[in-house]
């Protein structure tokens, strides 16, 4: 038996380095985000929703499941085709190495987008059905033909960052991309409020003093609140928070100040969506995509060695399937830490308003305006659930309330 | 359809300050005859799809109205001096060769009115309002008046002041005069030859030039069916790194302003830095316009592209025409919008070619590429990377000739080394 080379001794131990970094990270923020409640109580969605309701809500979210999952595998399937011949795409550049990679990168999206008009298609047809959207098809593809554009622009970002510094750092070119990404990440939560298109500031007096009254209990920083118009697309109602320090910004779907909801339902939304800012959850998901991109550029990088590295043009189709398979592997785990903070918020939102019958109208409201399952398959939640489900949202205001009782 | 030009340039600032109104007796004539020519076309329409041929008296008589509409637009754009005659007859300095009828398929003479809408929306663009400056005079953009509107409201002032037409102006006008013919031609069934829009087969010879400022096409018509139909998409951004590029340009030229001021040419750095924004914003153009085929490098790299840009080494600049650029650069730049309306629809026409086809119709192709040409030179001219004012008219274009050769020469070695 030959003894390791010092060399060999050496990347063992930078990698056992990096694993450990990247546990504790992983762990430090898990356990950032505290939920109180961690046993919750089982409930029977009959005694919340119609079995009408159960079983529309079913069917429609049956057929989109079925439609992603197809999706996902046509889009590897193209992408292992392109990994395989889409370099003979670098004849068509004159743009030297790193601009034939970022040719060769768009046009992997490219084919992507064109694979996926069907089931685009479809999905929409599907939500027309259920009038859940009301958008045109003309529309819908003009769009989304047109948002490649942006799309392309953030992608040729990443690729010539991944690029450039392959080129002059070779094999260790990813452990210096996290960090860079990071960073960029963090500086696109910054702007990204001020890109969201059609938005305008909230102006309902009674909601922006409640929104401040809220931001005092719950020992948030003072956010932007602003109202984005939506309905001309869409009936569903929905809201977000986002930004950084002065950018933090709530984000309210016009579909959700219409008369459907109460003002204490709207004001549940907000306290939901302060208990994110309060949490920094925005910081977070920064810190979650770090911590993905570690492992997944690590093997990007390894897997690219045999096209000579991803310094080379001719590397980056089967980049990108490395990069779209390594998100589909990592989408359930990432979801699971997502699910976690929407629930830690929930609670904030329940502790601020200490309204749980409020809460469980709204999120039967909201289950009922955008027709999900309140109660979907396991397997479906893990792999595509980014909030809990309402089953999931409303057991958790009865454990508040249940902890309100008897005092906690 | 051929164009004869036989135009002196030399034009009558009398003449020339009244066209207008000299022009509205014909005009008024063309009217009436166009209403004729309406019902005869669709005589001859019918009569071509039974016979397989027009009758010679109907395409007589329509082949002299477009060679009449042809004289009239000459007239009152300035590209000819003398006043037509009514009756359309062949002699005027700008003129259409028309032959006699000829044998036509009768598919495209059933379709006729459907395949002509792509000519006739290029010819939209050429012509806009076809009435010298009607839209300028209107404070609309220069896009309205369309190319021919243009370059005969700048001929007007031009043969004002100078009592002839600037050659460039005048080949412009005729290029689109050629086009128009064409495309009336081929609408009205005088011919079955689909118009041709390349601007350097159209007037007959050309002028070679050597520009401080001058393009070179290498390439070739084949385009790439997947990167045509993603190409907006994929030019996106390269228009998000020119933006960023050009609020540094923005400041370099206002320090090249001064500097060319105070010293009569600008500094080597800030004209190269200012030569590659232009060449990159070129190359970019040239894919997103899809007069090139490839994709272009993010540097704006010299000799890096199949459209390229050669700028001289700076030279001298007359101080006054730099003090005053701006607004010397106006008469260009709105010209350069004409060009860029008509850039527009060669690309739109080109994408739905290129889709279908895989090649970029050669026409389209060149005239996108003089619209491009004009463009880096009207605004080299601003950038005042050259104090030569940019040339409208299709030409073709050379390398200047190298320096004088020195006293020394160097001796040729004999092709077969001596035993």
């Amino acid at each position: 038996m030959t003894r390791p080379s010092p060399r060999a001794l050496a990347t063992a131990a930078g990698v056992l380095v990096v694993a450990a970094a990247w546990a504790w990270g992983a762990h430090a923020l898990w356990s950032a985000t505290e939920l109180p409640s961690a046993d919750l109580p089982q409930l029977d969605p009959h005694s919340y929703f119609s079995d009408h309701f159960l079983d529309r809500s079913a069917t429609y979210e049956r057929f989109l499941v079925i439609l992603s999952l197809l999706g996902s595998a046509v889009v590897i399937a193209a992408l292992a085709v392109y990994a395989r011949n889409g370099h003979r795409l670098a004849r068509e550049s004159a743009a030297g190495r790193v601009g034939t990679g970022l040719l060769l990168a768009m046009l992997g999206f490219a084919i992507v987008w064109l694979t996926q008009v069907p089931f685009d298609l479809a999905a929409l047809w599907w939500q027309r059905r259920y009038d859940v959207s009301h958008q045109g098809y003309v529309a819908h593809l003009l769009n989304s033909f047109l948002s490649l554009g942006s799309e392309f622009v953030f992608l040729c970002l990443g690729f010539a960052v991944m690029m450039g510094l392959a080129g002059t750092m070779r094999r260790w070119w990813w452990l210096v991309a996290t960090p860079a990404f990071a960073a960029l990440t963090l500086l696109f939560v910054f702007v990204s409020p001020y890109l969201i298109p059609d938005t305008s500031p909230l102006d309902n007096p009674w909601l922006v003093a409640e929104a401040r009254k809220l931001e005092r209990i719950e020992d948030a920083p003072e956010a932007r609140l602003r109202v984005q118009d939506v309905h001309r697309f869409t009936d569903a109602p929905n809201a977000e928070a986002t930004g950084l320090g002065p950018s933090r910004t709530v984000v309210l779907w016009d579909t959700l100040l219409r008369d459907d909801f109460s003002r204490k339902e709207v004001r549940m939304v907000v306290a939901h969506e302060i208990g994110h800012l309060a949490h920094d959850d925005p910081l977070k998901r920064v810190g979650w995509m770090a911590l993905y991109l570690i492992p997944a550029l690590g093997v990007l990088a390894l897997l690219t060695r045999r096209r000579g590295g991803l310094a080379r043009p001719e590397a980056v189709p089967l980049a990108l399937l490395v990069l779209v398979v390594a998100q589909l592997l990592a989408a359930p785990l990432l979801n699971s830490a997502f699910r976690r903070e929407e629930a830690a918020a929930d609670w904030a939102a329940l502790e601020a308003t200490r309204e749980p019958e409020t809460d469980r109208s709204l999120m039967q409201q909201l289950a009922e305006k955008s027709l999900s399952d309140p109660d979907p398959p396991g397997w479906v939640q893990g792999m595509f659930g980014t909030h809990p489900s309402m089953m999931e949202r409303i057991a958790i205001s009865q454990a508040w309330e249940e902890g309100a009782r008897v005092g906690r | 359809m051929n164009l004869i030009l036989s135009d002196n340039l030399q034009r009558s600032r009398g003449t020339v300050f009244f066209r207008v109104i000299f022009a509205l007796p014909f005009l008024i004539w063309l009217a009436v005859w166009a209403v004729a020519a309406f019902f005869v076309a669709f005589v001859t329409w019918i009569a071509t799809l039974f016979e397989g041929r027009p009758p010679a008296p109907l395409h007589n008589f329509l082949a002299r109205f477009v060679r009449f509409a042809t004289h009239t637009y000459a007239y009152l754009n300035l590209a000819a001096e003398p006043l037509p005659a009514f009756d359309g007859k062949p002699g005027y300095p700008v003129d259409v060769a028309i032959e006699p009828p000829v044998v036509q398929n009768r598919w495209t003479v059933a379709f006729r009115l459907v395949l002509a809408i792509p000519a006739l929306l290029l010819l939209g663009a050429l012509f806009g309002s076809g009435v010298a400056g009607e839209g300028l005079w209107r404070g609309e953009q220069a896009g309205v008046a369309g190319l021919l509107g243009t370059a005969a409201m700048l001929a007007w002032f031009y043969a004002l002041v100078r009592a002839r037409i600037d050659r460039g102006l005048r080949d412009l006008i005729a290029y689109v005069l050629s086009y128009g013919a064409q495309a009336w031609g081929y609408l009205l069934l005088v011919t079955d030859e689909y118009p041709d829009s390349d601007p350097l087969t159209a007037i007959g010879p050309l002028p070679t030039r050597s520009d401080p400022i001058r393009m070179e096409v290498t390439d070739g018509t084949r385009r790439s069916r997947l990167t045509v139909f993603f190409r907006l998409a994929l030019a996106f951004p390269h228009l998000v790194w020119l933006s960023l590029w050009g609020v540094l340009a923005f400041f370099a030229v206002i320090v090249n302003w001064f500097a060319v001021l105070f010293t009569g040419t600008s500094p080597q750095g800030l004209h190269r830095f200012l030569a590659r924004f232009l060449r990159y914003s070129t190359h970019v153009f040239a894919f997103l316009y899809l007069v090139a085929n490839p994709f272009p490098g993010f540097a704006g790299a010299a000799g890096s592209y199949p459209v390229e840009l050669h700028v001289a080494e700076p030279g001298r600049q007359n101080r006054w025409t730099a003090f005053f650029r701006l607004v010397l650069a106006i008469p260009a730049l709105l010209l350069a919008g004409a060009f860029s309306q008509a850039l527009a629809v060669v690309a739109v026409l080109g994408w739905f070619a290129a889709l279908f086809t895989a090649e970029m119709p050669l026409g389209l192709r060149n005239l996108g590429a003089l619209a491009l040409r004009y463009g880096a030179q009207a605004y080299g001219y601003v950038l005042l990377l050259t104090g030569a004012y940019p040339y409208s008219g299709p030409c073709h274009e050379v390398a200047p000739p190298p320096p004088a050769a020195t006293a020394t020469v160097t001796p040729v070695p004999p092709a077969v080394p001596a035993r």
